[in-house]
């Protein structure tokens, strides 16, 4: 069975595990300085190594490089090229101060409307130089159905800039203020995530270390570190990805399933339906704005341990924000891990401060009885949240008789908690869901196993139109033409070789199970005759545990 | 709520279904593909993004719903499928929305269509079989207790089955402008048609010569419809939004514009929208769609324009100016004189009228006559016969607004009258929400 090393990097500190199958052989922990992440992940690494002459068969990293640079507004500036053309009003597009609007359009069906102007492209070019700027995205509506203009341009601006990215290239799914929010950031990310490539490729080369070296994504999956640096807005948001697939590998389920990750600040909820996370329709938003990156749905809701806690007529205000350490750790204010240390379900901490703690908020109540009220006023807001969550996957747009009539409530069967106060909240959580309530074993490095498990996901998006004569695979950049009779038996063959050939590029051994998605096929019809046939069919390896 | 996202100043709901499974045929113009065009364009602009839009599913309306309109023969359960009862539900998806606050404003851009069904159903007229804006106004009117709606109709085709169902109801004023009669179908659509006895002046039709432009519909808008509106004084504005008034329109002929229906919403500024025709699918409907959800929403429509738009292409000649003018004004006079026609009309007792009703998709004839029992107090109660296809309804319809007298009056009638071996009585009370049947 070959080994695998799993990564967690958190805000404070890094996690590490390494596993042997689904055996925890090491697990290790150490603290992080956000500005030196290699330095502190190779640390991590080296003292996770396996007994020579044993080797790891693999690495998985789950990394804050991206979503840190995000939050503190460390990306590059971006020239950004994008053609709207008719639709929306796009100047509130907000990616930078450096935008060429191109003029042209491709309409809805992928047909060039108009090319767009060389002199406008040109002169942007001249422009982005004078700025120095090294990196460059580019957009078109419409890419997914032709990529005609997006690759058009880059073929011109490419030897001008370091680095470039193309909107069709990251994701095959409509919505084009998400391809250019996606593409933007995707630009802006390129030359950090290079800079940390060369960094870690350093400390692997002198920890004498050549297995191949996986990131995680925010969909449950994982790619190869080389194609992460094409796509290095991939790896934005893995921690709860990390989280959802540490629960999944810790305790199996084939149910409809609630998985939990509370922490000081915040709760994390993912959603299992028969056992598989559930994807966003679209992707994650960051910093307000909406992306194409593929995430699991999750929901972060501002409800932790160490939140500030106040009582009124109306209940328990929990959170969103934490006021400095809990009571019975000196902090200034009541928080839930005072109740968890008043009711014995946490050892540390000072039991009566935290008794005080409990007093502030109703002197009136023995501590205990106030404890108890707590916790599960915060077992409450959770289950509110996660309602809400299985009411909005119920909402979700369908757009046929038959989907309609179909849809399907999730019904959870358990409740799986990980994290910090996970042992303590697991009664309260269990009372209010009325599930049974499970705490699996190794749940403070579930993050680490999460993303030592994690297989590799793919993605791509078939659109042919027979009537054109055209398909496109945008993922791949393939745009082909093809005969009239094609079918959607056609459609799934070339899908599986497009899949099948990525897969191989990417390193994925035995090719996991495809799931063929929205399927979609449809007779043209001009003046009361069929003239042709739109396809369209989306494959996925999706999120799931590397096979043992 | 994302800053990096437009919001929309008017919040806004769209029920979006395109039905991709269902068709009346495969060549027909009402088949799978008529939406395809418009989604890919909708959801390519990142609407589900936009602030204050929200999206809905239709829900699957009653059977209920439908005979609180409707005369089906022989029932609206063997004549609807599970499509029709989902594009109703479309309607009162929207409806609900709006009416409980979820939005300010909604869209059904859902399908098939509705404006053609009159109240006595007996299969698929025009492309419609139930009238999804008329169920919707009786659902809205019996959950929300609402009295006086506008429906303006604004799909190129007269909306015969809106004008039928609501003729005689003043509480009800239906608005239709449209490509004149004698040149499209269903034929029907003069000013003339102006209403029943108790409800005179309240059936507005301005039918608009072919080529009709940006400049005509802006007159009529400007000239008629939105003064007769406001005289009105609607508690809510139905907009019947049909888009095969477009100048790529395969199956009208007429010259309007993605921009043109943008100012129309924005000026008309309707509460409810619901999609009817428009079969320009690639060329129109994307761009006409997206333009009359942007003008709800309060967002610029001004780069929704149809890639070959032209401004120029869009001039009237004179003469087309000063007709349609005075055909506005024709209907300005009609509207003012409502009331003293209305009081002349309801010394009448009993005013009965007689119909032969096409029905195009399978081409058969429905012959119905109508008997208005007229009141000084209400609209009275309608006494309503109709056969066809070997098959007769004998049916008493009570609308929402008749007095207690005209009530009573007209469920001793149904007590009284007797189904023989082919005909069903039917008692259609609006006041008591009951449709019976012997
Ligand atoms: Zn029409
Ligand atoms: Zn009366």
């Amino acid at each position: 069975m070959a080994l695998i090393i799993g990564i967690d990097v958190g805000g404070t500190h890094a996690d590490g595990v390494l596993l042997d199958g689904d055996q925890v052989l090491t697990k290790n922990k150490v603290p992080v300085d956000q500005e030196k992440l290699s330095e502190a992940i190779i640390t991590l690494l080296r003292s996770l190594l396996p007994e020579p002459p044993a080797k790891p068969g693999a690495i998985h990293l789950s990394t804050t490089l991206c979503t840190n640079a995000i939050v503190n507004d460390a990306l590059d500036e971006v020239g950004m090229f994008i053609q709207a053309g008719p639709g929306m009003n796009p100047e509130f597009l907000n990616c930078g101060d450096h935008v060429c609007w191109l003029d042209g359009a491709i309409d809805h069906r992928g047909k060039v409307v108009k090319k767009p102007d060389q002199d406008l492209i040109d002169q942007a070019v001249a422009r982005f130089g004078r700025e120095r700027l090294e990196s460059v995205g580019i957009v078109t509506k419409f890419s997914h159905r032709n990529n005609g203009h997006e690759e058009l341009v880059h073929d011109q601006v490419k030897p001008h800039f370091a680095h470039s990215s193309m909107g069709h290239r990251i994701s095959g799914l409509p919505n084009f203020p998400r391809r250019v929010y996606t593409t933007w950031l995707n630009a802006a990310l390129k030359s950090r995530f290079s800079s940390f490539q060369e960094a870690m490729d350093q400390g692997l080369e002198r920890l004498q270390l050549d297995c191949p070296c996986h990131i995680l994504k925010a969909d449950g999956g994982t790619i190869p570190f080389a194609t992460a640096g094409h796509f290095p807005c991939e790896s934005v948001h893995s921690g709860p990805s990390a989280s959802v697939m540490g629960c999944l590998a810790l305790t199996p389920s084939q149910e409809d399933a609630i998985l939990l990750d509370i922490g000081g600040t915040t709760t994390d909820i993912g959603i299992l339906a028969h056992g598989t996370p559930l994807l966003e329709p679209y992707g994650v938003t960051i910093k307000e704005r909406p992306t194409l990156i593929r995430s699991l749905n999750t929901r972060s809701i501002g409800l932790g341990g160490d939140s500030a806690v106040a009582l009124d007529v109306a209940g328990f205000t929990i959170g969103p924000h934490k006021l400095g350490p809990p009571m019975g750790f000196g902090g200034p204010v009541p928080t839930p891990t005072d109740a968890m240390i008043v009711l014995g379900a946490i050892e540390a901490g000072s039991r009566q401060q935290a008794r005080a703690a409990m007093a502030l908020l109703d002197p009136e109540q023995p501590a205990e009885e106030v404890a108890g009220q707590l916790l599960a006023a915060f077992a409450e807001q959770v289950r509110e949240a996660v309602a809400e969550m299985i009411e909005e996957l119920f909402d979700r747009p369908v757009y046929t008789v038959a989907a309609l009539l179909e849809r399907k409530k999730i019904h959870p069967r358990e409740v799986i908690v990980v994290g910090g106060p996970a042992q303590a909240m697991a009664a309260p959580l269990g009372q209010v869901f009325q599930l049974p309530c499970t705490v699996p074993l190794h749940f403070e490095v579930a993050n680490a196993i999460g993303s030592a498990r994690t297989r590799a996901t793919l993605q791509v998006s078939l659109y042919a139109d027979t009537a054109d004569g055209s398909l496109s695979i945008p993922e791949t950049g393939c745009r082909e033409k093809i005969r009239s009779y094609f079918d959607m038996e056609d459609a799934e063959k070339k899908v599986m070789e497009v899949i099948t050939a990525l897969a191989e590029e990417r390193g994925i051994g035995t090719l996991p199970e495809i799931d063929f998605l929205e399927r979609q096929e449809m007779n043209t019809v001009r003046g009361f005759r069929t003239s042709g046939k739109i396809i369209s069919l989306k494959a996925q390896i999706r999120p799931g545990l590397e096979q043992l | 709520m994302s800053r990096c996202m437009p919001s929309a100043p008017t919040s806004t709901g769209l029920v979006l279904f395109p039905a991709f499974d269902w068709c009346i045929s495969p060549t027909h113009p009402e088949r799978e593909e008529r939406l395809l065009y418009t989604k890919d364009q909708l959801i390519e602009e990142g609407l589900e993004d936009v602030n204050n839009i929200s999206f809905f599913n239709p829900e699957i309306a009653a059977h209920h719903d439908i005979d609180r309109v409707h005369l089906c023969v022989p029932s609206s359960r063997k004549l609807l499928t599970e499509s029709h009862l989902i594009s109703a539900g479309g309607a009162i998806r929207a409806a609900r929305a709006v009416m409980e606050r979820e939005v300010e404003k909604a869209f059904a851009v859902v399908r098939p269509p509705g404006h053609h069904a009159m109240q006595t159903v007996f299969g698929d007229r025009g492309f419609c079989i139930v009238n999804i804006e008329a169920i919707m106004v009786e659902y809205i009117r019996r959950h929300y207790g609402i009295r006086k709606i506008a429906i303006v109709d604004t799909d190129c085709h007269h909306g015969d089955g809106t004008q039928d169902i609501f003729y005689n109801d003043p509480d009800t004023l239906f608005i239709s402008l449209h490509q004149d009669g004698r040149t499209l179908y269903p034929g029907s659509g003069f000013l003339h048609e102006s209403g029943g006895p108790s409800a005179p002046g309240y059936t507005i039709n301005l039918p608009l010569p072919p080529e009709t432009s940006e400049e005509g519909f802006d007159m009529a808008m400007e000239r008629a419809i939105m003064p007769i509106l406001d005289a009105f004084e609607p508690e809510l504005i139905i907009n019947s939004a049909g888009q095969d008034n477009h100048y790529t329109d395969p199956i009208t002929n007429m010259n309007f514009t993605a921009q043109g229906y943008a100012r129309l919403n924005r000026r008309l500024n309707p509460d409810i929208c619901v999609l009817e025709g428009g079969y320009s699918i690639e060329g129109a409907l994307p761009y006409t769609n997206l333009g009359i959800i942007l003008a709800m929403a309060g967002l610029d429509t001004s780069h929704v324009r149809e890639p070959d738009y032209d401004p120029a292409n869009f001039v009237q000649p004179p003469e087309m100016n000063s007709y349609i003018g005075e055909l506005c004004d024709q209907a300005v006079a009609l509207f003012a004189g409502r009331e003293q026609l209305r009081r002349e009309q309801a010394e009448q007792g009993v005013v009965t009228t007689d119909k032969r009703i096409y029905y195009d998709t399978t081409g058969f004839d429905v012959r119905e006559s109508r008997s208005y029992h007229l009141c000084p107090h209400c609209p009275g109660f309608t006494e309503i016969t109709a056969a066809g296809l070997d098959r007769q309804v004998h049916a008493f319809s009570i609308p929402f607004n008749a007095c207690p007298r005209c009530h009573t009056r007209a469920k001793d009638r149904f007590q009284k009258s007797s189904g023989d071996g082919h005909s069903q009585v039917v008692l259609q009370d609006r006041i008591d929400d009951l449709y019976e049947l012997k």
